[in-house]
């Protein structure tokens, strides 16, 4: 009898589970790097479309929205202003953007280190998680501040990073976004669908990254060459916008199969088909409408509960989620922000006609007259309140653009009660900072 | 033999291999050495002989050269003689002849300097040989057919007939040695006697007759070193039971069972000494008939709703074919499990066939069993009430209320009794066993077979059957040196219950009981608007069919005295395919009339396991004392597979169990996973004169779970024990004492019970998918260097026997150590997880103290009383755990208490002016909040358990009854204000009615208003809905008559009454405190069956 360790080291050898890949072969095959970007796809999708993700508590936060439901616990906090740095769905926001991060990241170091997969393939799909890297950040430097910016997948250092200032954060952004662009085609993969990311889908982010760190020539020329590609046509039916092939859309996600985006289920209300989270729009948010808006007739509905009151609600999608077949996705970058990027841009720049040019091309699509603003902040306070009633519960943008534009504290300090100055920011989550002695808090928390 | 070590660090195990290898050597050269000690002294008449196993030649050899006397013998007369072993010093010759023909069919006579050596004739020739017949009978008379009646010294015997008489060849001078299994043995001078009758005592169940299976050895309960607790058939055979985990609840110290819930097939949890683990699993290893059985069920929750994916593979054993139940608690008893022994060991033993003539054993017996406690629910009235008394606290008025229970749409006097109708159903067990048995003493065989049906307490044609097949076959060659066991096992179970059994339990206690009747009167379901039908939901069925095959083979052979090579080798294999079906007619047909919204989720999945271990046994008495050395190896490989499949829209109902006919389908998973296992270990046991005893055992292993230099790590222990009521002083002086053994251990053991492949970097393929491209998705932070939990353990204890044994104690210390804890060690979200698997330097500390007694209250002829007790109090604290407060773990665990806390509200009673709970602030920030104010910790662990067994017997009748107890808190969901649904009576008598009322619950509320539901909402974690759980239950009540066998000619019968979970006294408001939250909780069974041996 013989008893051989080193025979045993073998017999201890297992085959991979068959549910799961080993890392390394991942990204050596073109097909298994696409079913690794398909999960930040996913992901956002799964984020995107559910009611835990940050439109509705920001909704809920700034006063677009208000709650019914049975889960008030749920969104307490938000609705109160009183989000605390142990609040676990504001941990969830920060935490899900950085494991997509990481995701990204371990695409982009995939595809540098990819020996077998074709330099086209290879552009296409790293310029994809590039553009993923840069969106996340976006939101997390917007709903946090200052944040760490992450572009590799070592744990060792990603769990000793510090804060990084904003505006070093988007020079960040801009150089990813500008890789993106170059390494991305300009074709959608469908005719039809625009959900995959291209270079237009990297720009029209990019014109935004500008706009937001207040380079406002490149904004201006980074929007001009998407209003002036041909690919992307306002939608002049207000109805028609949110559908699957709107012309105005530059980037979309597609639903699961045969589904609708699932922002119908969150927002939509009518007797035969009753949401089990009641988020209706606030009065604040319905009476913001100027009286011949079309989107106040098209892009709400109203109902008359049994005690006589009328309740708001968003019917920018109109579908609910199982009628099929699909026709409308998530909409997440349109061509309507654009002229509006430009119009702030042009302003800043001091071509008021222009920017009043830009300014009323969305004002006349929804019926609207010609504004009256004509001085630069008369202009921007014009700018911000379009922006309001045009992207109202699309993924903060109202928010953001409060904040940025240094309205915030005056606006949401006279409709939420428990409103403080340093809301603008939430907090990190306590844990982090437990976890890694190299974060700080925002103040107030 | 060739033993090859070449991974050094396996030299570093201290009291390892290395050292128990010398020991085997030496000792090997000391029995050579010592075979023929020969005496200086030549030509003596006296002879100094020390020999083991020498053939008898050898030894005349010796004592010629000796003695100088010659022999004389024939050769066919010395060539059948038995290989010698004795040790004398300086004896004189005749004793020395007499020695070394002990028990030889050999007889000798020395004339002058000449030894003759002549073969024996049958007994002596000189005495007259007569007939002696007679009867050999137990205490109670009852004939003990297949005795054995043998003469003493010599082979020659015979076997008792059916009814008892013998008939046997002997003379005067003969020694009769009458025994039986199960009684004690007779020795008999036959003298001048011609019949002689006997009554055999039955052996009591005293400590020192007590064999304990430890797993690779078997050690007698008075010489075990380790904590080792035992259940044998007899208790088992008691308990109306289908699940042989629930025969061990109570009955063990520092064991402790709980149900997952009342269905036929649902899980225990079994917990030995405490949890030990944070993040890895808490299940001890089960071992059955030397084979590793896995105890992970092979569902999920997905597909299983019913079980919550929790379907127990033990329920696939048959209770009635253990033999006994072991199970091993302390380091010296788990120690040669190493990596696997952290949580202790389970070993399982079938029955085996029996020397003797063909026996059969045939039983049946037939159970009923019910929910034993139902809530009291308001009535119709009441209800009706106390909602509008909701409605006016939340300011609706009453013009307004819309719901129909009290607006009058439904009928204020119509009432249903929910619960009666949904789970009030009397389930029916129907058992049915046969077993045969034969053998002689090379071969003996046993092939059992059962059948058994079980409906279910839960509304609906709810059946699970189990049938099964044990076979086993034992040989032994007649040399003794060659034995193989065969062991197999089929056992084919399939059953039906209710999807929503969980929904359907909350059904039967928050239902309005004015609601609608569940059927119309044509029969058919009704879905009247605002009424969900419970008896729809019903209609979804899950189904389960299980096919398990356990095999095992154990050969060994004596390649040399004291040398024994032996075998174990195992397979398992468990298929299971269960499935979910979801017909259309269980929805509302006015949006789901069609058959396409049908659909069903199916899992197929198969577990198939082999093991192989080789081992080496050796035996050898070195001057007083007795050297045992075993030195094994294990081999095990695992594969499980899985396939998840689910189906949508079917054209009919009837079609709903083929997924061919859905007309959309998906695979939501597919999964294959291996899991390998090798080890080495050892035993090293010295028993000197059985009083001093010590015992070591060690094993290195490695496991296919850990990376690839983390794959191995060594473990062992060290126990000893001293039998001071040997020592004469105390034999002396403190006669009282009939047994007093101190013992303890020390070692460590170790968890692996992490999942597999988690050191890998992989990408798992996920189900979902974007735009038709499935994703796969980074599994996790992959580090390969972590490695396994180690828990070490020490134990002291003490075993008294006194007065005769009649009273015996055992107190038992412990204390656990596990380190080392395979948890997720807390990561900043900046690194795309929040965990990774490493070793986390966090402590987790278990001890307790145990406490057994058995006393023999009665022994006389007619009428014997035993009772045994036990009682464990167990204590759990987490000792360390760096970084607490930035985990995962930062609200579930403080460093300082045990792991089963929790942190709640503080409630701080209903406020006499609004009528609603208040909680304390900690934080004093004006708002209650999770994270800050949830501060107060409640301690959920038990406090202490036990059991208490009666047994009685008198004549022909035996009582058993069986008490089980637990001090704890726990979940006290019964009295707490609904927002919605039917109510205990209790809310009506304790809530708070108007301003000024000081009440112990809030006031009603449907919910509207938003301060009351919240306060709600926070009651249920608070420290409020928790309550005092603690209970005695009479767990078990026997009751059984043997017909005598003067009334059944060569037939034993015998009936027997069982009921289980009869009674529980406590305080506790819910029905069961074992199942809190559960309303599908204790079920209580009264069992009838009568069993006949012929």
């Amino acid at each position: 009898m013989i008893f051989s360790l080193n025979a045993c080291e073998s017999f201890l050898k297992v085959d991979p589970p068959q549910s799961q890949i080993v890392g390394e072969l991942v990204f050596q095959e073109k097909n298994l790097a696409n079913a690794a970007l398909a999960d930040i796809y996913f992901d956002f999708l799964d984020r995107i479309t559910s009611a835990s993700y940050f439109t509705t508590y920001i909704g809920l936060y700034t006063g677009e929205l208000y709650y019914t439901g049975s889960q008030f616990s749920m969104y307490e906090d938000y609705i109160n202003c009183n989000v605390l740095p142990s609040n676990s769905t504001n941990k969830g926001f920060w935490s899900k953007d950085y494991t997509a991060i990481y995701k990204a990241n371990a695409i982009i170091e995939g595809m540098d280190n990819s020996t077998t997969i074709g330099t086209a393939d290879k552009n296409w799909i790293k310029g994809e998680a590039l553009f993923f890297r840069a969106y996340l950040h976006f939101y997390l430097v917007n709903l946090f501040g200052d944040i760490p910016y992450i572009s590799t997948t070592d744990y060792t250092e990603n769990s000793k990073v510090s804060r990084m200032p904003v505006q070093e954060v988007y020079a960040h952004l801009v150089a990813d976004l500008i890789a993106a662009k170059e390494l991305l085609p300009e074709n959608y993969t469908s005719t039809v669908e625009r959900v995959h990311i291209n270079k237009w889908v990297a720009s029209a982010l990019l014109s935004r990254v500008y706009l937001y760190s207040g380079q406002w020539e490149k904004a201006q020329s980074e929007s001009t060459s998407l209003i002036t590609n041909s690919l992307f046509t306002m939608e002049t039916d207000l109805s028609k916008v949110f559908l699957k092939e709107s012309t105005s859309i530059i980037f979309s996600l597609k639903s699961q199969s045969s589904m609708n985006a699932s922002d119908g289920t969150f927002y939509i209300q009518n007797s035969s088909y009753i949401s089990s989270h009641a988020f209706l729009l606030s009065e604040y948010m319905a009476n913001a409408f100027e009286p011949s808006d079309q989107r106040r007739s098209l892009w709400i509905g109203s109902l008359t509960t049994t005690e006589g009151n009328t309740i708001y609600f968003s019917s920018k999608y109109k579908e609910i989620p199982n009628s099929t077949p699909s026709k409308e996705f998530s909409v997440l970058l349109r061509i309507e922000e654009q002229y509006l990027i430009r119009a702030e841009a042009r302003a800043h720049l001091g071509d008021i006609t222009g920017a009043r040019q830009d300014l009323n091309t969305i004002r006349n699509r929804a019926g609207l007259g010609n504004t009256n603003a004509a001085t630069l902040n008369n202009l921007l306070e014009a700018i911000l309140h379009e922006r309001q009633v045009e992207f109202f519960l699309e993924v903060a943008h109202p928010f953001f653009d409060m904040k940025r534009m240094g309205f915030a504290d005056t606006v949401l300090g006279s409709i939420k009660p428990g409103w403080d100055a340093t809301d603008v920011l939430f907090p990190i989550p306590e844990s982090e900072i437990l976890l890694n002695s190299n974060l700080t808090q925002n103040p107030g928390y | 033999m060739k033993f090859k070590l070449q991974n050094p660090s396996f030299f570093k195990t201290g009291w390892g291999l290395k050292q128990a290898m010398r020991i085997l050597k030496i000792s090997l050269v000391l029995v050579l050495a010592t075979c023929f000690q020969v005496s200086a002294k030549s030509y003596a008449q006296m002879v100094s002989i020390n020999a083991f196993g020498v053939s008898l030649e050898k030894i005349c050899m010796e004592i010629h050269q000796q003695t100088g006397y010659n022999f004389f013998y024939k050769d066919d007369c010395i060539s059948a003689a038995k290989k010698v072993t004795v040790n004398l010093q300086n004896a004189p010759l005749t004793d020395a002849l007499d020695a070394c023909l002990k028990g030889q069919p050999i007889s000798y006579k020395i004339t002058g300097k000449t030894i003759v050596l002549t073969t024996k004739k049958a007994d002596n020739d000189q005495q007259p040989v007569k007939l002696i017949k007679g009867k050999i009978s137990d205490s109670k008379g009852n004939p003990l057919s297949g005795a054995n009646v043998l003469i003493k010294g010599t082979i020659r015997g015979t076997i008792a007939d059916s009814e008892g008489n013998y008939i046997i060849e002997v003379s005067e001078k003969a020694i009769l040695v009458f025994s039986f299994m199960g009684y004690q043995k007779k020795e008999v001078a036959v003298g001048i006697r011609n019949e002689i009758n006997v009554t055999l005592q039955e052996e009591i169940a005293e400590l020192k007759e007590l064999t304990f299976n430890a797993g690779y050895y078997n050690v007698k309960e008075r010489e075990k070193t380790g904590s080792i607790e035992k259940v044998d058939s007899k208790t088992i055979a008691q308990q109306p039971i289908s699940n042989p985990i629930e025969a061990l609840t109570g009955r063990m110290p520092g064991v402790q069972i709980t149900p997952s819930q009342g269905l036929a097939g649902a899980g225990f949890t079994v917990r030995v000494r405490g949890q030990n683990s944070i993040a890895a699993g808490n299940e001890p290893l089960y071992i059955i008939d030397g084979v590793p059985y896995d105890s992970k069920s092979m569902t999920t929750s997905s597909v299983s709703q019913t079980f919550r994916g929790d379907l127990s593979p033990f329920s696939l054993i048959n209770p009635s074919d253990i033999e006994s139940i072991e199970v091993l608690k302390d380091a010296d008893a788990t120690a040669i499990y190493g990596s696997r022994g952290a949580n202790g060991v389970l070993l399982i033993t079938t029955k085996k066939g029996k020397e003797g003539k063909a026996r059969f054993n045939i039983s049946y017996n037939t159970s009923a069993a019910k929910i034993t406690k139902f809530h009291t629910l308001l009535t119709t009235e009441q209800y009706i009430e106390s909602r509008k008394e909701a409605y006016a606290n939340d300011g609706v008025a009453e013009a307004n209320i819309k719901e129909r229970a009290v607006n009058g749409t439904w009928p204020a006097d119509r009432y249903t009794d929910w619960q009666k109708l949904l789970l009030g159903n009397t389930a029916r067990i129907n058992d049915f066993q046969a077993s045969v048995s034969s053998g002689n003493s090379n071969t003996q065989i046993l092939l059992s077979a059962s059948y058994r049906t079980e409906t279910s307490v839960v509304v609906g044609d709810n059946m699970d059957k189990r049938g099964s097949i044990l076979a086993k076959a034992n040989h032994t060659s007649t040399d003794e040196r060659f034995k193989i066991a065969l062991a197999r096992s089929y056992t084919m179970q399939n059953g039906a219950l209710p999807v929503y059994t969980q929904s359907l339990g909350y059904a039967a206690v928050s239902l309005q009981p004015n609601a609608p009747l569940p059927y119309k009167e044509d029969g058919s379901l009704n879905f009247e608007t605002g009424f969900t039908n419970p008896l729809a939901e019903a209609s979804c069925k899950y189904s389960h069919e299980r096919y398990s095959l356990l095999s095992n083979t154990v050969i060994s052979y004596q390649i040399i005295p004291h040398l024994e090579f032996k075998a174990n080798l195992g397979y398992t294999g468990t298929e299971l395919e269960d499935y979910s079906a979801y017909p259309d007619t269980y929805r509302y047909p006015a949006s789901y009339s069609d058959s396409k919204y049908s659909s069903v989720t199916r899992n197929n999945a198969s577990r198939r396991s082999w093991t192989v271990e080789p081992q080496i046994n050796w035996e050898q008495s070195i001057n007083k004392g007795k050297l045992i050395f075993l030195i094994g190896s294990t081999f095990e490989s695992q594969v499980n597979k899985q396939l998840l499949t689910s189906g949508y829209g079917f054209p009919s109902d009837e079609l709903l169990n083929n997924l061919s006919a859905a007309s959309t389908k998906y695979i939501n998973g597919d999964d294959k996973k291996q899991y390998k296992y090798q080890a080495l270990f050892a035993r090293l046991n010295y028993n000197w004169e059985g009083k001093y005893i010590v015992n070591i055992t060690g094993r290195r292993d490695g496991s296919s779970r850990f990376g690839s230099n983390k794959k191995y790590a060594n473990f062992g222990a060290f126990g000893a024990a001293w039998i001071f009521s040997k020592e004469p002083f105390i034999k002396e002086k403190l006669p009282f004492i009939s047994f007093g053994k101190f013992r303890g251990s020390y070692g460590s053991s170790g968890n692996d019970q992490i999942g597999d492949y988690e050191f890998m970097d992989t990408y798992t393929i996920s189900s979902k998918d974007y735009d038709g491209v499935i994703g796969f998705t980074p599994t996790r932070l992959f580090n390969p260097l972590f490695a396994w939990e180690v828990n070490k353990k020490l134990e002291f204890s003490l075993e008294m026997g006194l007065l005769n044994d009649h009273l015996q104690v055992t107190t038992t210390y412990f204390r656990n150590m596990s380190t080392n804890q395979l948890v997720g060690i807390p990561m900043p979200a900046t690194t795309g997880f929040t965990s990774l698997r490493a070793n986390l330097d966090a402590k987790v500390k278990n001890t307790g103290l145990e406490i057994q007694l058995n006393t023999v209250n009665f022994r006389k002829k007619h009428f014997n009383w035993t009772t045994s007790f036990n009682i464990t109090f167990p204590k759990n604290e987490l000792v360390e755990f760096p970084d607490l407060e930035g985990s995962t773990y930062a609200n579930t665990y403080v460093i300082g208490k045990s792991l089963n806390i929790k942190k709640l509200y503080h409630n701080l009673g209903v406020n006499p002016e609004t009528g609603i709970y208040e909680f304390e602030d900690y934080n004093n920030d004006g708002v209650i909040s999770s994270g800050n104010d949830k501060k107060f910790i409640i301690d959920f662990s038990t406090k202490f358990y036990g059991g208490l067994a009666n047994h009685l017997s008198y004549k022909n009748w035996d009582l058993d009854f069986f008490f089980q107890f637990s001090q704890k808190t726990t979940y006290n969901y019964a009295v707490q204000i609904y927002t919605s649904g039917n109510q205990s009576t209790l809310t009506l008598e304790n809530r708070w009615h108007k301003p000024g009322d000081e009440a112990y619950l809030q006031r009603y509320t449907t919910g509207k208003n938003s301060a009351a539901q919240t306060a709600a909402d926070r009651l249920y974690s608070s420290n409020e809905a928790y309550a005092d759980a603690s209970y005695v239950r009479l767990k078990n009540l026997s009751i059984a008559y043997t017909i005598p066998e003067s009334i059944l000619k060569r037939m034993k019968c015998s009936l027997y009454l069982q009921g289980q979970d009869l009674l529980t006294f406590t305080k506790y408001k819910g029905p069961d405190p074992e199942q809190p939250g559960q309303q599908i909780g204790m079920i209580k069974r009264v069992n009838f069956g009568v069993q006949f041996n012929f």
